[in-house]
């Protein structure tokens, strides 16, 4: 086994680790789809764990990638393993990404009127909750678009969802 | 609604997935994500934590604001009001397709439920129903709970159908057009009750039902959830 192979062997790896830990987590978390619990649980690790191992598998990509040029292979040779190698990092960078998290804009500072100066509708549906003494409502007009909003009420921490 | 501290830690939540049309909140603090309807961590350093439910009503901001007149409410933000749901997006929403279905209850996948987790069960009420009957006399596992409709024919609220101090269960019958804001009356004590449970008049004033907590949720994602549910009106 010469050494070209192996850090072949090596880049093919960290490509396969960077393609599986941004794309996996895409293919069964994604709308219209079922989720199993199982592929679910399997997607969410691969989310919570691949900044680390796409910075590994870049890396060692890159790495693997030095040691084949240095083994003297041709030079159209070369450009294979640094393009091979080059993806690798734009995965680690992709892996940090969620596309929920682009696509979603929940509240983490939300700003509130008075009930007496909102120009809603008075038809408009709200989900309202107190708590310690204070009243807030969330119009479902927006609420069904940011879904989450991370706030205050009478001195508790609440998330208000929809 | 929940809070979101956990042993003191103040969590900050994005969506950051779906779940069966049902979505996934991360939390920015320990990078745990949690189940939205159910509030239970699903993966991360905090799983198998519950949050603690802060109970809600869905309300027609008229009757809330009648009920919290000091109150506030949350503002859009300017930038993603074009973005916001239309009037008939419940209309709209009940044509989108599901992935999950659960046949044999005569009920549509985006049938809209009123669902109860109490007292050791599940029990679902459809919304339409509920609101064509205007109050429910009902239970869910073996406790007495009352539905009723407010005067604004579209706000729901569910309370434990005993009045403080009395056995069993009461006898509510809902009157409307009374300028006081009655809106139930007790046949033991004859008291007038407001929207929010509350005796407003009567030998039992003062005194106010106990709330029952209760979601509006898809069908196929309360049954998704709640495996053992009975349904209001079904052969259960």
């Amino acid at each position: 086994m010469t050494r070209r192979f192996v850090f072949t062997l090596v880049l093919l790896a960290c490509l396969a680790a960077g393609l599986i830990c941004v794309a996996y987590p895409i293919y069964v978390i994604r709308p219209f789809r079922h989720q199993g619990p199982g592929e679910l649980a399997v997607a969410l690790a691969v989310t919570r764990f691949r900044p680390v191992i796409t910075v590994i598998a870049a890396i060692a990509a890159v790495l693997a990638a030095i040691g084949y040029w240095r083994a003297g292979a041709r030079k159209w040779k070369r450009v294979l393993p640094a393009a091979g190698a080059a993806l690798v990092v734009v995965l680690a960078f992709l892996a940090r990404v969620n596309v929920y998290e682009l696509m979603f804009h929940p509240l983490v500072h939300p700003a509130f009127t008075a009930a007496n100066e909102v120009k809603l509708d008075g038809a408009e549906k709200v989900v309202a909750v107190r708590v310690g003494g204070e009243a807030r409502a969330y119009p479902i007009r927006s609420m069904s678009y940011h879904h989450v909003v991370n706030d205050v009420v009478g001195g508790a921490a609440i998330v208000a969802t929809y | 609604m929940w809070r979101r501290e956990i042993d003191g830690l103040r969590l900050t939540f994005h969506l950051a997935g779906i779940n069966n049309q049902n979505f996934v909140m991360r939390d920015e603090e320990t990078g745990t994500y949690w189940q939205q309807i159910s509030g239970a961590a699903i993966s991360g350093p905090l799983k198998g934590r519950q949050l603690t439910l802060v109970h809600s009503d869905e309300l027609t901001l008229a009757t809330w604001k009648s009920e919290a007149p000091q109150g506030t409410v949350l503002n859009d933000v300017p930038e993603f009001t074009s973005d916001y749901a239309k009037p008939d997006w419940d209309v709209r929403m009940k044509r989108a397709p599901t992935v999950l279905s659960f046949p044999g209850y005569d009920l549509a996948d985006r049938d809209l439920m009123l669902g109860i987790q109490a007292f050791g069960a599940s029990r679902a009420f459809l919304y339409d129903r509920v609101v064509k009957e205007k109050l429910v006399k009902d239970h869910v596992g073996a406790e007495p709970v009352l539905l009723v409709v407010g005067a604004d024919d579209q706000s729901v609220r569910a309370f434990r159908d005993r009045i403080p101090g009395m056995e069993g269960a009461a006898d509510f019958y809902r009157i409307t057009g009374k300028p006081s804001g009655a809106l139930l009356i007790d046949a033991a004590t004859g008291s007038e009750w407001n929207f929010q449970g509350c005796a407003i008049s009567g030998k039992a004033k003062g005194n106010c039902l106990e709330p029952i907590a209760m979601i509006k949720d898809y069908w196929f994602d309360w049954r998704n959830y709640n495996p053992k549910t009975t349904v209001y009106g079904k052969a259960n």
